[in-house]
């Protein structure tokens, strides 16, 4: 046995720049996570060449499902040009030879930081949400290994007491991205700082969704067609966002989540958040023959 | 088509990156030469921080970032992570160290000699401002002691324990593979020794500091007294598939112990890092003497201090507050406001508002 028997050539990154033991480690993480829905899974979480912080858990995870043929759109906040989307978007092709998408029906996979698509999500298609912390309890425990055992318990009360604190302080939950929800009836997660407006795409979705947090080193998952409830009392409903009555200066859609763009004169305009959507809305308004797909929300409600 | 003439995220990208490598001007291979031999210690910080030792690299990454320290880590650590790993050292045993500098403050003189080394440390910290006036600045040679001390040194904590001051340490049977790495598995509480050791080698220096100056200056239990700090070399002796034992090398590694007095015992805490770093051992080694029993959510708590420390994640963590966060942040507003409505509604009308 010589050394060069137990060695390949030499290449300068591998396939997807992560190596074999690292995207193992990252499928069987992820094939636990969708056995226990909303459970947050512990990864190594190796190091990659952008900074913790600026969706490395995502990117994991797309490094690791990704292959030549699948079509991939990068957001964040619901923009495709977003500089830290473009530059995501632009490393995973250059690592694994992807073709790049804007158009949310044109796409395999989607990482999003934040914001999940306004049309809806089909069963062939995964979107991977980068999520900064992954603990819904760190509000109420910071300490991770208390967190652990509390989930393990499904001690959820400190939650509880927090939502009801809010009304009572201020006549109304005051969580406003990143609502608490309980996935499969069991596990309490963080749908990471999405709109409450996303919340409701989550439940029953046909899409297989996976959250990973690469700073903190957890991937958890909501598999295709399993319950999402956001935490609610049973006399105090769930409220989105109010953008229902909305509508976009510069593609004229409504009815969906707005970026609020403040104006010299003191008031507000209001631009579509999802930004393909608009750009499809506009070209559509034009006369060009784009497809749009079905969306959650219809005339600003959500349709179950 | 307004909206896609406004994309311009890929060339504001190259152009912010042109803009920060034009400051640096062209690197060159004797630049990053320069930079390996005039700034050692601050290689060996890099080294030490990115856990991968390689001088050159850490130059070059020190030249890449223009000095810029976070990115300079996170450089050496993604390239790292590419890198497979070929072979696991055998242990590095405080005895078998070269020795250059190896002192105690807690017994006058110990066996094997204080050995003062390479040292700022009774310096006067004089700016050398006659080089800015042309004058250049040469070291006096070294002139050789008339006895050379021992190169190899046995640990003071060694001694302690003999003369039945300190229970030793149990000692790992785990070898090869088999020690947990924490490069490659999650870090979870309570932490494997392993863990806790590597955790703290690879931390940043700032941070280390920081919190190990919080316990030492009263956040702690323990007052740390160093029982002895080394700056050595050591072999790292790896198996050829045929079976012979040799070493690839030698690295620089810093080590500290430092003990306290708990009942009729001593408690030893200890750190050592790749690279030559006295600060970062003796405040990681000091969070190490501390963490034994304190409180859950204290600054020497381990879970607080390692995650705390690991410097990658908390300033890649700190630069994105700089991304966009107007969808959260227009989540809040809406709660907000529309509390605000209810709360001057009520106070309109209390009873309407029920």
């Amino acid at each position: 046995m010589t050394l060069k028997t137990l060695t390949k050539p030499w290449e300068p990154m591998s396939y997807g720049f992560l190596d074999g033991s690292a995207k193992r480690e990252i499928r069987r993480k992820m094939i636990k996570a969708i056995a226990v829905p909303g459970c947050q899974m512990p990864y190594a979480s190796r190091e990659v060449p952008m900074a913790r912080g600026w969706g490395t858990g995502g990117l994991q995870v797309s490094l690791t499902l990704v292959n030549p043929s699948m079509r991939v759109k990068v957001i964040d906040q619901g923009a495709d040009d977003s500089v830290n989307a473009a530059s995501i978007r632009r490393f995973i092709a250059r690592v694994a030879g992807t073709p790049t998408t804007m158009d949310t029906l044109d796409a395999d996979l989607i990482q999003s930081r934040h914001r999940i698509p306004e049309e809806v999500l089909r069963e062939d298609q995964v979107l991977v949400l980068q999520v900064p912390n992954p603990e819904p309890l760190r509000p109420v425990q910071p300490n991770m290994s208390i967190a652990r055992q509390m989930h393990a318990d499904a001690d959820y009360g400190r939650m509880w007491l927090q939502l009801y604190e809010q009304i009572v302080r201020s006549g109304r939950v005051m969580q406003g991205a990143s609502y608490p929800s309980l996935v499969h009836g069991r596990h309490v997660m963080t749908p990471s700082p999405i709109p409450r407006w996303d919340v409701p795409k989550l439940h029953m979705a046909k899409h297989l969704t996976i959250l990973s947090a690469g700073r903190e080193k957890r991937i958890f998952a909501v598999p295709p067609f399993t319950r999402v409830e956001p935490l609610v009392f049973s006399d105090v409903p769930y409220r989105v966002e109010e953008h229902a009555e909305l509508t976009c200066h510069r593609s004229g859609t409504r009815g969906f989540f707005m970026n609020e763009i403040p104006q010299d004169n003191g008031t507000s305009t209001f631009e579509v958040s999802d930004s393909e959507w608009g750009v499809k809305s506009i070209r559509r308004r034009d006369g060009e023959d784009v497809a749009l797909g079905e969306t959650w929300y219809k005339n600003g409600k959500m349709s179950s | 088509m307004a909206y896609v003439a406004t994309r311009g995220g890929e060339r504001a990208i190259e152009q912010s990156q042109r803009l920060f490598k034009a400051e640096m001007g062209t690197i060159t291979p004797e630049r990053v030469a320069e930079i390996r031999a005039a700034m050692p210690y601050l290689i060996d910080r890099v080294m030490g921080e990115a856990s991968l030792y390689d001088e050159d690299l850490a130059a070059l990454a020190l030249a890449q970032t223009g000095g810029e320290l976070y990115e300079a880590v996170l450089l050496l650590r993604a390239w790292r992570t590419t890198q497979p790993r070929i072979a696991v050292a055998e242990p590095v045993t405080q005895g078998a160290l070269f020795t250059h500098r190896r002192i105690s403050a807690a017994f006058k003189d110990i066996p094997g000699g204080q050995v003062l080394g390479p040292t700022l440390d009774y310096a006067h910290r004089i700016l050398a401002t006659e080089v800015l006036d042309g004058q250049t600045n040469s070291p006096e040679p070294v002139e050789a002691a008339a006895k050379p001390s021992p190169a190899q040194q046995p640990s003071v904590a060694a001694w302690q324990a003999e003369n039945g001051l300190l229970s030793g340490a149990v000692s790992d049977t785990l070898t090869g593979n088999d020690i947990p790495d924490v490069t490659r598995e999650p870090l979870l509480f309570p932490a494997k020794r392993a863990h806790t050791l590597q955790s703290l080698a690879r931390a940043e220096t700032g941070g280390v500091l920081a919190l190990g100056y919080a316990a030492q200056r009263g956040y702690g239990q323990a007052h740390p007294t160093v029982n002895e700090l080394r700056l050595a070399e050591a072999e790292v002796v790896v198996t050829h598939p045929r079976g012979t034992q040799f070493s690839a090398g030698r690295v620089k590694v810093s080590q500290a112990e430092v003990v306290s007095k708990k009942g009729e015992q001593l408690e030893l805490g200890f750190s050592a890092t790749l690279g030559w770093n006295e600060v970062k051992v003796i405040a990681a080694a000091t969070l190490d003497l501390n963490s034994k029993g304190a409180p859950k959510g204290s600054a020497t708590e381990e879970e607080f201090f390692l995650y705390h420390t690991e410097g990658v994640e908390s300033s890649g963590f700190c630069i994105h507050f700089k991304l966009p966060h107007y969808v959260t942040f227009q989540s809040s507003l809406d709660a907000m406001r529309d509390a605000k409505a209810k709360k001057a509604a009520k106070e309109k009308s209390p009873e309407l508002a029920e």
